[in-house]
């Protein structure tokens, strides 16, 4: 399009917003605002409660209805002669199909999961029409924009996705608090209350296997239920760390935790502690959910406990779980609006914490912790709206040379909050926009088409419904338009063993991989390998994709930068990663004085929609990722 | 890999009939006894036209593509003996824009193709004589001609 003037690109451009949330109502207002005459809104969502804080184009009576519908209600009261064309539908629906995408200037996403980005992220590119990519996790947030082609595609980086820690880290040598929450939820909140089938490794470093065949943590019949918080008490805080001292190798460049035993925590005693708690009951009326704080009566959520508080509310949440929610023990499952669950996972992690020197934090942070949450910013949430639309008007006018990727700040860079950055080149090795072929190491003499298809073509490369090619031989297609017979002998040839399949697929043979949908294709070099360990679960390795990083592949994570749940911490992976890369070294080092800014923007986007962890998927819902205590990780990568 | 680009391509074909197709027309690439699908070879079905003789008439059509595809037409044949002016006697079907040197063009479809082969099927083109029988009756005798049409409509009845 060659360059007109603003107005006049704006007064022709037909524009597609997905998304009618946080965001989208921000961009949608901005959009009919700025001149915008023919927007399409693509949302599945309906309106929720919890919305309307920031999403101010809903109000009470509309919750329940579908936002993308309402949404241009509420446009069409103020600007009642442009055209909003809604759609309560999913966008990875087969109605909204490449050609569907072609009848767009531009695509604005405003989006709260890696997958419908993606999917959307592949349309636009099949469809060649341009992206402006946007996300906001509590005050930051980023727009990036991709043009086929002339910029790097949704995907040609690497996105972090939530990740679980080495077990070392959390089961021996925790240097965050964050490992500490983990522990406590994963590990022992889990282990004392959860399936006790599930595999758990809590104990993997005390050496008592020998003593008993018999659980330690098991409550012994007609134990007394004090006596059994204190032994596991004593178990997990003094027992644990005393015996994992005994490492040496392991301390040699760490600093050498505390054993805890609750004599230390509370030398005055418990009992009087528990006399004081019954005496508490007694006077207030039984609290509807049972809770420590309550019984122990601490009434401030946002007050860091000593130690002693730490114990207590550790001793008084274990037995309020035998004594009021016994039926539960066995079946639950850590949730950060479970008061009494929160409440003992925080004092848990406190405990571990001071063993470890590790700063302590209150119930408040530290359920913002174990939950992931971080709230949502209506203001970043605008700033982004209006951000996406300067990017739109630049893209509509084929402005390229001033496409910018914007990131904003929680912390002034420069003594500037928003970040501009250039766009990157295409990725040439990328799997979604290039055609550089990846190649899958995997035992083809005993691995199954379902295998390859479910763990690597639908999990790792994001496919809905693959067509898979040997050559110009079809060996699976799912999706509609299939006659029986076909079908029926796909569903045959799942079940076969690669080398069996009707064109073989052996070492070196090229599979090719295509999405009946996305419009996503990619060809897959087969590589056959006998053996694998046990640090590839999968049986099966790909390699040259770009897709989401797991860094947490060792298990002795010593020299690697500790993975956390900070994303921020994850997050310089990619940066790494975008330095490294040749052609890809830009501007970014030198504009950006700190590093960390940039590295938490990056993820802040996709972050939130993977996590299996995260509750609430709304982008800006109050979750997403958490930046988790800020102080202590700048130092560590101010550089 | 040659054909790379005809294998492409053909996989578009594939998805884009699979999404959307005319009515009562088939296409599908050549399912083998092992239960693979060949995508260079598809096994199509015309029906014929309503309103005309070919009406009634389910035509069985193979499209045979080469790794030149698409910048060779795929070769279109019907059964050995088919009677229709433009089609040889071994079945290969004449039409423009199935040929190379005049109209055919990279970017039509499967879809297009046998949607033009319908099309030729009650518009035969008497400057292209492909066969001498059906040619010689469509000249010469129009009721006859017509006879052999509607004859053939009821050898190839609608698979059910």
């Amino acid at each position: 399009m060659a360059a007109a003037s603003s107005e006049e690109a704006i007064k022709a451009a037909k524009v597609l917003m997905v998304g009618a949330g946080g965001i989208g109502c921000e961009l949608l207002k901005t959009l009919a605002l700025s001149g915008f005459s023919d927007i399409h809104i693509i949302d599945l969502d309906t309106i929720e409660v919890s919305n309307l804080n920031r999403q101010f184009l809903f109000r009470r009576s509309h919750v329940g209805q579908s936002k993308a519908k309402v949404a241009r209600d509420a446009i069409l009261k103020f600007r009642p002669n442009i055209s909003i064309t809604p759609y309560h539908a999913n966008v990875k629906d087969s109605l909204f199909n490449v050609d569907f995408f072609k009848k767009f200037n531009v695509v604005l996403n405003g989006l709260d999961n890696l997958d419908a980005r993606r999917h959307v992220n592949r349309l636009c590119l099949a469809a060649e029409v341009p992206l402006v990519e946007s996300g906001t996790t509590g005050f930051l947030g980023q727009v990036t924009v991709h043009v086929k082609g002339k910029t790097e595609c949704y995907e040609c980086q690497p996105k972090p996705v939530p990740k679980s820690y080495p077990v070392c880290t959390i089961t021996s040598t925790p240097s965050k608090f964050v490992h500490c929450i983990v522990w406590a939820k994963d590990l022992l909140f889990a282990k004392l209350f959860g399936d006790k089938n599930q595999d758990n490794d809590l104990n993997v470093r005390s050496k008592d296997d020998n003593s008993s065949k018999t659980d330690v943590f098991e409550r012994n019949v007609d134990e007394d239920i004090e006596k059994y918080a204190q032994r596991i008490y004593d178990h997990v805080f003094g027992y644990n760390i005393e015996a994992a001292l005994g490492n040496e190798e392991t301390w040699r460049n760490r600093r050498r935790p505390n054993p805890i035993y609750i004599r230390d925590a509370l030398p005055e005693g418990v009992v009087q502690q528990n006399g004081c708690s019954q005496d508490h009951k007694n006077e207030e009326p039984e609290p509807s959910e049972p809770s420590a704080m309550v019984s122990l009566g601490l009434r401030n959520p946002q007050e860091i406990w000593s130690l002693a508080d730490n114990s207590r509310v550790f001793l008084e949440a274990l037995k309020l779980f035998f004594e009021k929610r016994e039926k539960e023990i066995g079946n639950l499952i850590f949730d950060k609006d479970d008061q009494l669950a929160v409440e003992f996972v925080t004092a848990a992690a406190n405990i571990r914490a001071s063993s470890f020197g590790i700063p302590l934090h209150s119930l408040f942070e530290a359920k913002g912790v174990a939950g992931n949450i971080v709230h949502a910013v209506a203001t970043t949430n605008a700033i982004i709206a209006g951000l996406i639309v300067i990017e739109a008007i630049k893209v509509l006018k084929g402005d390229y040379q001033n496409y910018r990727m914007t990131y904003c700040l929680e912390h002034p860079s420069r003594k500037m909050l928003l970040m501009p950055v250039e766009p990157f080149e295409p990725n040439k090795s990328c799997y979604v926009c290039s055609e550089t072929p990846l190649v899958l190491e995997v035992n083809t003499k005993t691995t199954k088409l379902r295998e390859v298809i479910e763990k690597v073509i639908k999990s790792k490369l994001g496919m809905n419904l693959p067509l898979v090619m040997v050559g110009a031989t079809l060996v699976f297609e799912d999706g509609e338009g299939l006659e029986p017979d076909e079908a029926a002998n796909y569903a045959l040839n799942l079940e076969k063993i690669l080398v069996e399949l009707p064109a073989p697929v052996l070492n070196g043979t090229k599979l090719t991989v295509e999405d009946f949908q996305q419009e996503l294709k990619c060809s897959i070099n087969i590589k056959h390998r006998d053996e694998f360990d046990e640090k590839e679960p999968d049986g099966m390795v790909l390699a040259g994709w770009s897709g989401p990083v797991d860094k947490q592949v060792t298990s002795n994570g010593e020299k690697k930068p500790v993975p956390s749940a900070s994303r921020t911490e994850e997050l310089d992976g990619t940066a790494e990663d975008i330095s490294e890369k040749p052609g890809m070294k830009r501007k970014l080092n030198e504009i950006l004085e700190s590093k960390e800014n940039f590295d938490a923007l990056q993820t802040s986007l996709d972050v939130g929609s993977s996590s299996a962890q995260v509750v609430d998927d709304d982008e800006d819902e109050d979750l997403i990722m958490f930046d988790e205590d800020p102080k202590q990780g700048k130092k560590k990568r101010l550089q | 890999m040659s054909g790379g680009i005809a294998r492409g391509r053909l996989a578009e074909e594939r998805k884009a009939w699979r999404k959307n197709h005319p009515h009562g027309f088939v296409a599908r690439p050549e399912t083998l006894a092992d239960g693979s699908a060949n995508l260079m070879v598809w096994n199509c079905t015309i029906p014929g036209k309503q309103g005309t003789d070919w009406e009634g008439g389910y035509y069985p059509l193979t499209l045979h593509f080469s790794e030149d595809y698409p910048s060779k037409p795929p070769k279109c044949k019907f059964p050995q003996g088919f009677f229709h002016p433009n089609v040889y006697p071994s079945g290969t079907v004449c039409l423009s824009i199935l040929n190379e040197d005049s109209g055919w063009r990279p970017a039509i479809t499967v879809k297009q193709i046998l949607v033009g082969i319908q099309d030729l099927l009650d518009q035969p083109n008497p400057a292209d004589p492909a066969q001498t029988d059906g040619y010689h009756l469509f000249i010469q005798d129009q009721v006859e001609y017509k006879r052999r049409v509607r004859l053939q409509a009821k050898q190839y009845p609608a698979l059910v």
